[in-house]
């Protein structure tokens, strides 16, 4: 039922990085003091502090270049390191945060530098070494939440879900507010097929953290998938209270409506978000969806060209349309549809064009 | 109490004034319109006469009765005599327009009206209103009538049935083939090839050959058209003419998957009899009568032969049966005689009519028509399955290919998506017409972009495909091989026997015959089996393809063009069909079809001297194949010497992975590499 695209995207990790960092840096901080006659070594330790200043301030030019004064005057400075490292990172030099981190870890071993270390290999998409400093990270700290979180996604994202609930359970286990650990938690349930396990987690995550529409979202999704669309509409309504902009719930949601065989509801839900934003290809292809449905050929095929007009690369759209096309007689443009769909990666239509294509 | 009473007597009022308004053609009701009124009469009279010869002469009556219709509207008999007459036309449906006015004027006009009331609501899928006038013709039976009695009961199962189906209409479309197939007349009984590049049918209308009238019928003799296949449409339908045709009845019954049989039906001969004809070049050879087993005094009717062409399913009304026209098959010996014939037995024949019998080239799913089953009205088509040596539960295959009236002869093109049928009811050019069927398979349900965020720690949503359930193609597994037979040096077509093997059981399932005028040919292959095809013709090598299709091998068509070298001094010939153990010399046993083919050519050509070469593509070291070909070129030589041929006509030689006839990057290319070749290296 749910497809989960292996191609996580990565590079959006980095507030997560630095909501670490922040918690992992405060706890020095406080050793850090500002003297009238500097020593070299308090002259690093002013640099660092403007380094750290502007590296949450997300400026990380100049954050490296404020921690590498600092390590100018003490180069043994294993904070300095690592905290460059991380500049580097956002700055997508990966090649100096490894080299930077390495030296930390040489400094003053710790499970988050090793955790650090992972996530360079994991931009670096070198998936065994990023195994390799999780592990290094889980020998020093077994507990380390956020290092079974990260395992848990790596076997969540070779489908081996039952090893990615035992990481992510010993992430919760660390850290029981882990609400990001409890909705990769439901997933994997979601994706062993046991629903109900999937809503009690869903739940848990909404419990530690009830602003973020998506778990909603997909709270709603697990509801749909039983086939309780009340509970579902609720979930995904609630998504969309929370951020009326978030169009994914509407989608989601008419695409309930439309499995519930409400039909003229799911085509409110599309063209609301088709109000609030035209361009929305998306919101395009569910219309045209309902009007299948309604048997609506002509409206189902306008819908659709509209959607793969704002998005050439729908490739749901090119398969509905290929539907309503079949339907009015339009044999070969069906095919050619389905066909382009199949390049795009719909692969239901691989039977339609060896059923439905030919003589 | 009071309430009731009145309705009652409104009721009673109601109808009293209808019964008032029913004009009898008298002189009162037509004051100073003697003349027309004498003229009605007339017509009525004469009308009378046409109607009495029978129901075949019911629409001749019509146009009398019509004029007699204009002069007075409003009388009942003329009203329901007109509807009876409907009823027997090519126009059923108007039938039901007189045949309620005929109720209103008058409901005692006839003891019947309230049954041909329900079979014009029945005709119409009134299913409802059809039952509850049945149920009232049935109350009024007597006990005595038992006929019919038996015969309303039949049609108030057929409502009920239809009140079933109808529920869950398949998705198909049904479309007129146009006017280039159909006319005002019959059409009926269509047959195909199984690319559906031929179509042949029955007509009934003129410009047959003898172009003359079958009397009791009062319609034209039945004659075979054929038509081709042009793009989406099929070309301007031509009578077959003779020999196939005669001036008599000659009606289309089945046509080999490659088009080059064809059975035919002569109402001439005993009662009805089975013919079959063959396509010779491009003439259709004199109709031969198909013989005792199959033909009797009796009718029969409608045949059509297993893939392999070894069995013959035919239809008879011969004594014996279990009613009507049943279901037989006879198989076909060794000698290429039929077998005595046998009837399907109840799970496929009913005490009613069974007809129309169509074995698929699937080789185990049957289609027939019957007026019995579970029909919702006149014949209905049918499709049962051969699973483990029986017949399936015979199905109904559906609302709206089956309609409440005749639909028979149901073809299916060996793709699987297209059939043929004849229908009666649907509005056609006259009569009945015949429709292609194009199969839509289950509801197709859209996508959508839903999207689920499953990972927290992604920015970005994770699309939520939602995939459809696989879609059960109708396909049937099996290939359907096609191509044309050609003189390898001119390009003449040529005319070769075409044997198909079944490598593992080392038997020949069947022989056919590419066409000597154009060398086409087409074979049917059921998944599920390792195919050896040997292509045959006196004075040449003979040409040998393997097609190994697992069971579930979906529909496929191959084109496959063989040509044929001579016998001559340098042609060679790659031998498909024999295995090795692997990495072994051994023959294995599936080889001894084409060694023995080989055998006979040695046999029959002594002058002949071969080289027998072994082929391997480049895994493993050249050393280690060249050996191992030797040695495999060495196995054939050595089997060949055990069946008698000299060992000096024939040189066994290695060639290793030295003369690839195809790449070594690909499992495909790799085996085209591993290979026997024949050749001729001299002819005393």
């Amino acid at each position: 039922m749910i497809r989960f695209a292996k191609n996580v995207f990565m590079r959006n990790f980095m507030a997560f990085i630095f909501l670490f960092c922040s918690i992992f840096l405060s706890a020095q901080n406080d050793t850090v003091k500002i003297a009238a006659n500097l020593t070299p070594e308090q002259m690093a330790q002013n640099d660092y502090n403007t380094g750290l200043n502007y590296l949450n301030n997300n400026n990380a030019i100049m954050a490296v270049q404020m921690f590498s004064q600092a390590l100018t005057n003490l180069p043994n400075f294993d904070k300095a390191y690592y905290n460059r490292s991380l500049a580097y990172i956002k700055l997508n030099n990966y090649n100096d945060a490894l080299k930077d981190i390495n030296q930390c870890i040489t400094l003053k071993p710790s499970d988050g530098a090793y955790f650090t270390k992972s996530l360079i290999f994991l931009y670096q998409n070198k998936k065994d070494s990023q195994e390799v400093a999780l592990n290094k990270a889980l020998s020093i700290n077994p507990g380390n939440a956020e290092a079974n979180y990260y395992f848990g996604m790596i076997h969540f994202n070779t489908q081996d879900y039952d090893k990615a609930i035992q990481y992510y359970q010993k992430a919760i286990q660390s850290k029981p507010d882990y609400a990001y650990a409890y909705n990769d938690l439901a997933s994997c349930y979601m994706m062993k097929n046991n629903i109900d396990e999937a809503i009690k987690n869903y739940k848990e995550a909404i419990n530690y953290n009830p602003n973020h529409p998506f778990l909603f979202n997909n709270l709603g999704s697990a509801y749909r998938q039983k086939k309780e669309y009340g509970k579902a509409i609720e979930a995904y309504t609630k998504a969309t209270l929370l951020d009326e902009n978030y169009f994914i719930a509407y989608i989601n949601m008419g695409a309930t409506k439309i499995e519930k065989g409400d039909f003229a509801s799911a085509k409110s839900d599309f063209e609301a978000v088709i109000k609030k934003d035209a361009q929305n290809s998306a919101a395009y292809n569910g219309l045209s969806a309902v009007y299948i449905k309604q048997k609506d050929y002509q409206q189902a095929k306008s819908m659709a060209s509209k959607a793969i007009m704002l998005d050439a690369n729908n490739g749901q759209a090119y398969y509905n349309r290929a539907i309503a096309r079949q339907l009015l007689r339009e044999e070969d443009e069906a095919c050619s549809d389905w066909k382009r769909a199949l390049e795009l990666g719909i692969s239901p239509a691989k039977n339609f064009i060896s059923s439905d294509c030919g003589n | 109490m009071i309430m009731k009473k009145i309705s009652t007597l409104i009721l009673i009022l109601f109808i009293g004034v209808l019964t008032a308004q029913n004009v009898e053609f008298e002189k009162k009701n037509f004051p100073g319109r003697k003349d027309e009124l004498k003229e009605a009469l007339a017509n009525i009279k004469q009308g009378n006469e046409i109607f009495e010869q029978g129901e075949n002469f019911y629409r001749d009556a019509l146009p009398l009765y019509l004029k007699a219709q204009d002069f007075n509207p409003n009388n009942a008999w003329l009203n329901f005599r007109i509807g009876i007459c409907y009823l027997n036309s090519f126009d059923k449906k108007k039938a039901f327009d007189y045949i309620q006015k005929a109720f209103l004027l008058n409901p005692q006009v006839d003891p019947k009206i309230r049954y041909y009331t329900g079979r014009v609501y029945h005709l119409n899928s009134e299913w409802d209103k059809a039952i509850s006038e049945y149920k009232m013709y049935q109350s009024q039976l007597k006990s005595s009538q038992k006929e019919e009695m038996k015969d309303v009961t039949k049609k108030i199962d057929e409502c009920n049935n239809g009140k079933v189906l109808s529920q869950t209409p398949i998705r198909v479309w049904v479309d007129n083939l146009g006017p280039e197939v159909n006319s005002p007349y019959h059409e009926y009984s269509p047959v195909i090839t199984a690319d559906e590049s031929v179509l042949m049918f029955t007509s009934r209308r003129p410009g047959g050959v003898g172009n003359k009238m079958d009397e009791i019928k009062n319609e034209y003799f039945e004659d075979i058209w054929v038509s081709y296949k042009s793009g989406k449409r099929y070309t301007q339908a031509v009578d077959l003419g003779p020999p196939v045709n005669t001036e008599n009845h000659d009606a289309a019954v089945c046509l080999s998957p490659d088009g080059s049989k064809l059975i035919t039906y002569q109402g001439a001969s005993n009662g009805g009899d089975l013919f079959i004809s063959y396509l010779v070049g491009k003439q259709w050879s004199k109709p031969e009568n198909l013989g005792k087993a199959i033909n009797t005094k009796y009718h029969e009717s409608s045949a059509s032969f297993s893939y392999d062409g070894k069995i013959l399913y035919f239809v008879s009304d011969r004594d014996g049966g279990l009613g009507g026209h049943d279901i037989y098959y006879s198989e076909i010996n060794e000698k290429g005689k039929f077998e005595k014939a046998v009837n399907l037995g109840p799970t496929i024949n009913t005490e009613y009519d069974d007809e129309a019998v169509y074995m698929m080239p699937d080789g185990k799913t049957m289609y027939f028509c019957s007026k019995g089953h579970n029909t919702i009205g006149g014949y209905d088509v049918f499709k049962t399955t051969l699973e483990n040596g029986q017949w399936t539960k015979p199905e109904n295959i559906g609302i709206p290919i089956n309609t409440p009236d005749d639909d028979a002869f149901f073809a299916l093109a060996g793709n699987g998506r297209h059939a043929y049928y004849s229908s009666a009811a649907l509005k056609g050019y006259g009569g009945m017409d015949l429709y292609k069927i194009t199969i839509l398979g289950p509801e197709k349900q859209p996508l959508l972009n839903t999207q689920d965020q499953l990972i927290a720690m992604a920015a970005k949503p994770v699309n939520n495909l939602k995939t459809e359930q696989a879609v059960e193609p109708t396909k049937p597994k099996m290939t359907l091989l096609k191509g044309i037979v050609y003189d390898a040096k001119t390009n003449a077509p040529l005319e070769a026997i075409l044997n198909l093997i079944d490598n593992e059981k080392n038997i020949i399932l069947a022989s056919f015959k590419s066409n000597s005028a154009t060398g086409k040919y087409l074979v049917t292959l059921p998944s599920g089996k390792n195919y050896g095809i040997a292509v045959q013709r006196e004075g040449y090598l003979f040409h040998s393809e393997n097609f190994i299709l697992p069971a579930d091998a979906d529909y496929q068509e191959i084109t496959k063009d063989i040509p044929l070298k001579k016998i001559e001094i340098g042609n060679a010939i790659v031998l498909k069909n024999i295995f090795f153990d692997f990495d072994k010399a051994t023959l294995r046993p599936e080889s001894y079809n084409e060694l023995d083919r080989l055998l006979k050519l040695l046999t029959e050509n002594p002058s002949i001297k071969v080289e027998l070469s072994a082929h391997t593509d480049s895994k493993g070291s050249d050393e280690y194949n060249m050996k191992l070909s030797q040695n495999r070129a060495q196995s054939v030589v050595t089997y060949l010497i055990s069946k008698g041929i000299p060992a000096d006509r024939m040189i066994a030689k290695g060639y290793g992975e030295t003369q690839p006839i195809d790449t070594n990057d690909t499992e495909e290319g790799r085996q085209n590499n591993r290979r026997v070749e024949f050749k001729i290296i001299s002819i005393k």
